[in-house]
């Protein structure tokens, strides 16, 4: 009977090697670590990526120790001066310690529905020893959300890695919101004051303009008043000149200018209007009236 | 027989079929080994792992030798490739129309809210880094723009975002989240992170162009107003030439004229003088030759009354 299976032996013990092989070496990835348990109870981690070897009743559990990147859902927070905030942060997570990990938590989900409950608490504790412009404000030194930050992180570290065995790397504000409700009176600030900047806008143009009109027209006036003062100036050489002129030649022959400008004064001085009551006796008519001897 | 004929017959195939399953033997061996050569392309670099750890970190590009597979792994990355991702509202969705405004929405320091979308872009700094330290990179380098911008943006005011600040917090907010990435050990190097748009909140748009326009309008008024004062002055100054100009045609007219009176009445003079006498008397009555025409002229007696009736009805 057992002569018959003689053939099959070396298949046999060859299967067994392969199988014993098999639960004896294992590999490590450097994206992991192994967790070697000895029926259901962990005995060590195994941290070095490469080739290893364990006894064959002993199984191995792999856990990703990659850096994950955890988002909380966004949740409302109370600041210190009764501001509500809306806080989306993220949790940079690893496994540290995969046998407090397993014996814990035991699945990545489940870690992040406890750091979650970590994060969520500290958060609203830090926010409630702060005001609202600790974290928004438009001057950054005035503005803590750092240091806030890092007391956080540390803080949630120490908790999540002596309870679950994880190592907390960061806790970051990812995004800061106002709740939907308090959006609309937001909103209608911000027209208010944009509509105050628009109006503000306006006035300025408007004053510059008027400025520049009203300097247009103060230097057109200025102008114009030099131009007549040198007009004025110039025309009064020339009356000047003339008047020296005249003088010059009529005071040669006074009695002369007198009856040359009485004379032609006449002609502008009479005119279809004027009535001459012309006594017989006077130069013109003499000699009408009295024929030659007039002339004398 | 049947016995005999089958041993036979192994006996004569036997020796060829041993050798030709050595030289398979010998072909697989050969062709495992060959597994070993692995070929890295220019834009490439390698990660060579044996047994799940890393042997050469940065396998450069060319021809190389490893141990053959599995025993050593080959794992190539395209180093220099940028790699694109949008933080704020998703890309896709602004095509299709939707907006996501939870996602794209940030809070200014002033206590504004903004849409903002900003596209990162960035290539692998460490393949080994890249490759082991974070489960999901993208996401990681996300996170961390996103951080780096809600902070940046958290400090300034929403004129300086929407205007001239948005370069400084371009950058800020790469070297932060590069900052972060390094302490993560991510082995990614951010190139830029480039803020598409940034828009504020369709509810308070209206007010947001609102100002525009009314910079646009200012703007207009003050050039109006240059445009008056740039057709006024010169023609004030033409005004002010024409001023003087006919001053110093007068002051020409009137030297001019005096000169001319001066002479002819010099000349006349001159003549006058040699008979003063009958030239008074010609002068005198010329000119009562050209007034007396015009005028009405009552004749009195030098002795007689002066009957006023006659003006009277002279008059009407």
């Amino acid at each position: 009977m057992i002569e018959k299976y003689r053939r099959y032996l070396p298949a046999a013990g060859g299967l067994a090697a392969l199988v014993f092989c098999w639960l004896t070496f294992y590999t490590v990835r450097e994206t992991e670590f192994v967790l070697i348990t000895q029926f259901g109870r962990p005995l060590y981690t195994v941290a070095d990526a490469g080739f290893h070897a364990k006894w064959f009743f002993q199984s191995s559990t792999y856990f990703d120790r990659r850096l994950r990147v955890y988002n909380p859902r966004p949740s409302e927070f109370l600041t210190h001066d009764k501001k509500n905030l809306v806080i989306e942060s993220y949790v940079a997570w690893r496994i540290e310690d995969p046998k407090r990990f397993v014996e814990t938590v035991g699945d990545p989900g489940a870690a992040e529905m406890r750091l979650h409950d970590i994060v969520w608490s500290g958060l609203s504790a830090a926010l409630g020893t702060h005001d609202l412009d600790s974290l928004i404000a438009p001057a950054a030194e005035t503005v803590q959300a750092g240091a806030l930050l890092d007391k956080l992180t540390a803080m949630t570290d120490r908790a999540a890695l002596d309870r679950y065995g994880i190592q907390v790397v960061d806790v970051r504000i990812k995004r800061l919101n106002l709740p939907e409700q308090n959006k609309q009176s937001v909103y209608a600030r911000m027209r208010a004051e944009r509509e105050r900047i628009a109006r503000q806008y306006r006035a300025e143009g408007e004053e510059q303009a008027l400025r520049i009109r009203a300097d247009a027209d103060r230097q057109k006036e200025e102008i114009l008043s030099a131009a007549y003062k040198d007009a004025e100036k110039i025309k009064g050489e020339g009356d000047a000149q003339a008047t020296k002129t005249y003088s010059a030649a009529y005071s040669k022959n006074p009695r002369f200018y007198k009856l040359l400008r009485t004379l032609e004064s006449y002609k502008k001085i009479f005119d279809d209007k004027t009535t001459a009551i012309l006594s017989s006796d006077s130069e013109l008519l003499r000699i009408m009236m009295r024929g030659e001897n007039g002339a004398k | 027989m049947q016995a005999l004929l089958h041993t036979e017959q192994v006996s004569i195939v036997a020796p060829p079929t041993r050798q030709r399953g050595r030289r398979w033997i010998a072909a697989v061996i050969a062709a495992w080994l060959l597994t070993g050569i692995y070929l890295v392309n220019t834009q490439q670099q390698a990660v060579v792992t044996r047994f799940g750890a890393v042997v050469e970190p940065r396998v450069l590009p060319g021809i190389h030798i490893s141990l053959p597979w599995p025993i050593d792994r080959v794992t190539r990355l395209k180093v220099q490739q940028l790699q694109r991702l949008v933080v704020g509202g998703d890309a896709a969705d602004t095509v299709v129309g939707r907006t996501q405004p939870l996602r794209s929405q940030f809070i200014t320091g002033d206590q504004n809210i903004i849409n903002l979308r900003a596209v990162v872009q960035y290539s692998v700094s460490s393949p080994v880094d890249y490759l082991v330290r974070t489960s999901n990179v993208a996401q990681t380098v996300a996170a961390t723009v996103e951080t780096a911008l809600a902070q940046r943006v958290a400090t300034q005011t929403v004129d300086t975002i929407l205007t001239s600040g948005k370069a400084a917090i371009q950058d800020d907010a790469r070297a932060a989240a590069q900052r972060l990435l390094d302490e993560y050990r991510a082995g990614v190097l951010l190139s830029t992170v480039n803020i598409e748009s940034v828009t504020p909140p369709p509810e308070a748009a209206d007010a947001f162009r609102d100002v525009a326009s009314a910079r646009a309008d200012s703007s207009r008024i003050v050039n109006e107003a240059q445009g008056y004062a740039n057709d006024v002055i010169p023609r004030a100054r033409g005004g002010a030439q024409q001023l003087l100009e006919a001053a110093q045609g007068y002051r020409q007219r009137k030297i001019d004229e005096a000169q001319g009176d001066a002479a002819r009445f010099t000349q006349v003079a001159a003549e006058y003088s040699k008979a003063s006498e009958v030239n008074g008397q010609r002068l005198y009555l010329e000119t009562m030759e050209i007034i007396l025409p015009k005028i009405k002229k009552l004749i009195v007696d030098n002795k007689g009354n002066l009957d006023l009736t006659i003006i009277r009805k002279g008059e009407r």
